[in-house]
């Protein structure tokens, strides 16, 4: 594998308890989500990411090192934790300063990278506030802040937006996008499915510690033959469109969830989009939408997971 | 058309030596275990030390000479390493426990630093407080007395030097005292409740299993009585200590060092999954 960061039948026990079993997963340059629900071993993976933990069996490399271990490797990823236990007794730019000053910087660049961070993460206001002072969503911002104010090419970030208002969240995904244009690779956890769906594609999908799917999300949603894809159309016309699409084989049921709608099941979602315009074409038929209500991520995990009690 | 990825650039920097990181954790570190109990300890410490060291000398000034035993005056009771041992809980006890507690050590932890510039951090801050207490308390009072001109140059300097000696063993035995018992707990009201009952419980053990069996080789295992027997020798003051000055330097310094070292290896198998 030779993914920015790559898994091979990563085990790892906490006593009785496995918090992962047999991960293998390599992810992409770029933006990569993480998901999987509560437990399912994504904070776990990013501990050991961070070094803080080692693991049982398998090996786990990030930028080609061994993820537990010191070096200067380090320099190059930024780490952005799930909770919230900062250096309360400081100034969120103290905070930013200090870490930065132990990665290395001089005083002086250290103090001008600080202030830079935080205005990225909207934070220049509260800077001389003490981080105890801090709400919720202020810490998630002062943390996204140390990770990214040493410049670092690999970015692990450990549910970012939680707890950030819907505005704070748009920002810091803005920030995030803007951070995979200048190069850099972001993992991003989250349990929070359609927030990942917004930032990026390209997706691993976590459960009881296993990698489930890993790759392009609607790549991952087309290989699943067992459900049918559901595909929304929006037409005045319901019921006329009904009776040819009842005609297709790979159509296996037909609902009218509106007035104007009408709701397919299909097993080859390719053959249905080549087939639909000519359709429409040839029967004259008024079709003003179509979409597809489970290519998502939401669907996507309900689907693999449920293998996978 | 071919499709690429941006590529990472980062503008190249001078980076700052391992000295300089590791001074960026000792600065924080210090301030932040500047607590209450802390300052209280140092400023007891303080005005007892300089009082006695003050009183004791301008008093043998007016009916003889003045000696390097004259200020031995502090470590006639076991107060001052006693009132040290306090600043060693308070300011130590949260060293590591407090980081690994909270999962703040992570914020450390990722940082291109080694572990032993992150407990070389640490154990500096530590003993920083810890010989506030243990060595600039006497320094003040030799510096008193001289300005007064009480004691000769000579015995000035032979009293700043075991002032200095004694605190600084003090300072080593106490400190890696308190790195290794805040490394076992990821509480620090238990590391420091850990640092004052183990030496205070030694003190106090010691002393009545000598009283019962008069051992000579028992009091060595009390730290306080050590560091009393080391100033004994340091001063000059006539009168057999109650261990051998010199194995009872070797003693606290050892021992500081292997506490130290068990802190390291302690830290270096440390994962961190508090929830």
């Amino acid at each position: 594998m030779t993914g920015v960061v790559d898994a091979q039948d990563v085990t790892k026990r906490y006593g009785e308890v496995l918090g992962l079993n047999g991960f293998t997963a390599a992810f992409a340059p770029g933006i990569t989500g993480l998901v999987g629900p509560n437990g399912a071993g994504k904070s776990t993976l990013f501990r050991l990411l961070a070094g803080q933990l080692r693991v049982d069996a398998g090996s786990l490399t990030l930028l080609g090192y061994d993820a537990w271990g010191e070096g200067d490797f380090r320099r190059r990823v930024g780490y952005c934790p799930e909770h919230y236990a900062l250096f309360d007794w400081m100034t969120g730019e103290d905070f930013v300063e200090t870490l930065l000053r132990v990665d290395g910087f001089s005083r002086s660049e250290a103090r001008a990278r600080a202030a830079r961070a935080i205005e990225e993460v909207g934070l220049t206001e509260a800077r001389h506030r003490r981080v105890a002072a801090y709400s919720k969503g202020m810490r998630q911002r002062i943390k996204l802040a140390q990770c990214v104010a040493h410049d670092p090419e690999l970015l692990l970030l450990d549910e970012p937006l939680n707890g950030v208002d819907p505005v704070g969240r748009a920002a810091l995904s803005a920030l995030l996008r803007q951070l995979q244009a200048r190069g850099r690779h972001l993992i991003v956890s989250s349990h929070v499915l359609y927030e990942v769906e917004r930032l990026t594609d390209q997706i691993v999908m976590i459960a009881n510690g296993r990698a489930l799917a890993q790759g392009d999300l609607h790549r991952i949603r087309d290989l699943i033959d067992t459900h049918p894809h559901v595909i929304d159309l929006e037409t005045p016309d319901p019921r006329g469109l009904a009776r040819f699409l009842g005609s297709w084989d790979h159509v296996v049921a037909i609902e009218f969830p509106g007035p104007d709608r009408v709701r397919v099941q299909s097993r080859s979602p390719e053959e249905f989009y080549r087939q639909l315009p000519g359709l429409v074409v040839s029967e004259g038929l008024d079709v003003r939408g179509v979409h597809s209500a489970d290519d998502n991520l939401d669907a996507v995990f309900r689907y693999l997971s449920e293998g996978h009690p | 058309m071919t499709i690429s990825l941006p590529r990472y650039h980062s503008a190249p920097f001078v980076r700052t030596s391992r000295l300089a990181r590791t001074w960026a954790i000792v600065r924080r570190e210090f301030v932040r275990r500047a607590r209450w109990g802390t300052l209280l300890a140092v400023g007891i410490s303080f005005t007892a030390v300089i009082l006695t060291v003050t009183f004791d000398v301008e008093f043998t000034s007016f009916i003889g000479a003045v000696t390097a035993a004259t200020y031995y005056g502090p470590y006639t009771s076991p107060a001052w390493p006693l009132l040290t041992l306090i600043v060693a809980a308070t300011a130590g006890a949260g060293s590591i426990a407090e980081d690994v507690g909270s999962r703040a050590i992570t914020l450390y932890a990722t940082r291109p630093i080694q572990l032993v510039d992150y407990l070389g951090g640490k154990a500096a801050a530590c003993a920083s407080w810890i010989a506030i207490a243990a060595i600039l308390p006497g320094v003040v009072g030799v510096l008193i007395t001289a300005t007064l001109a009480l004691p000769s140059a000579e015995v000035a300097l032979s009293a700043l030097a075991a002032f200095i000696a004694t605190g600084l063993l003090t300072t080593v035995f106490f400190a890696g005292l308190a790195l290794a018992l805040s490394s076992l707990t990821t509480r620090s009201l238990y590391a420091g409740a850990a640092i004052f009952g183990v030496v205070l419980s030694l003190y106090i053990g010691v002393a009545v299993v000598v009283g019962i069996t008069g051992s000579a080789y028992v009091p060595y295992a009390s730290p306080v009585t050590d560091v009393l027997s080391v100033a004994h020798a340091a001063f000059g003051v006539s009168g057999t200590p109650p261990t051998d000055p010199g194995a009872s330097a070797a003693l606290l310094a050892g021992s500081g060092v292997l506490l130290t070292a068990f802190a390291a290896w302690r830290l270096s198998r440390i994962e961190v999954v508090t929830e």
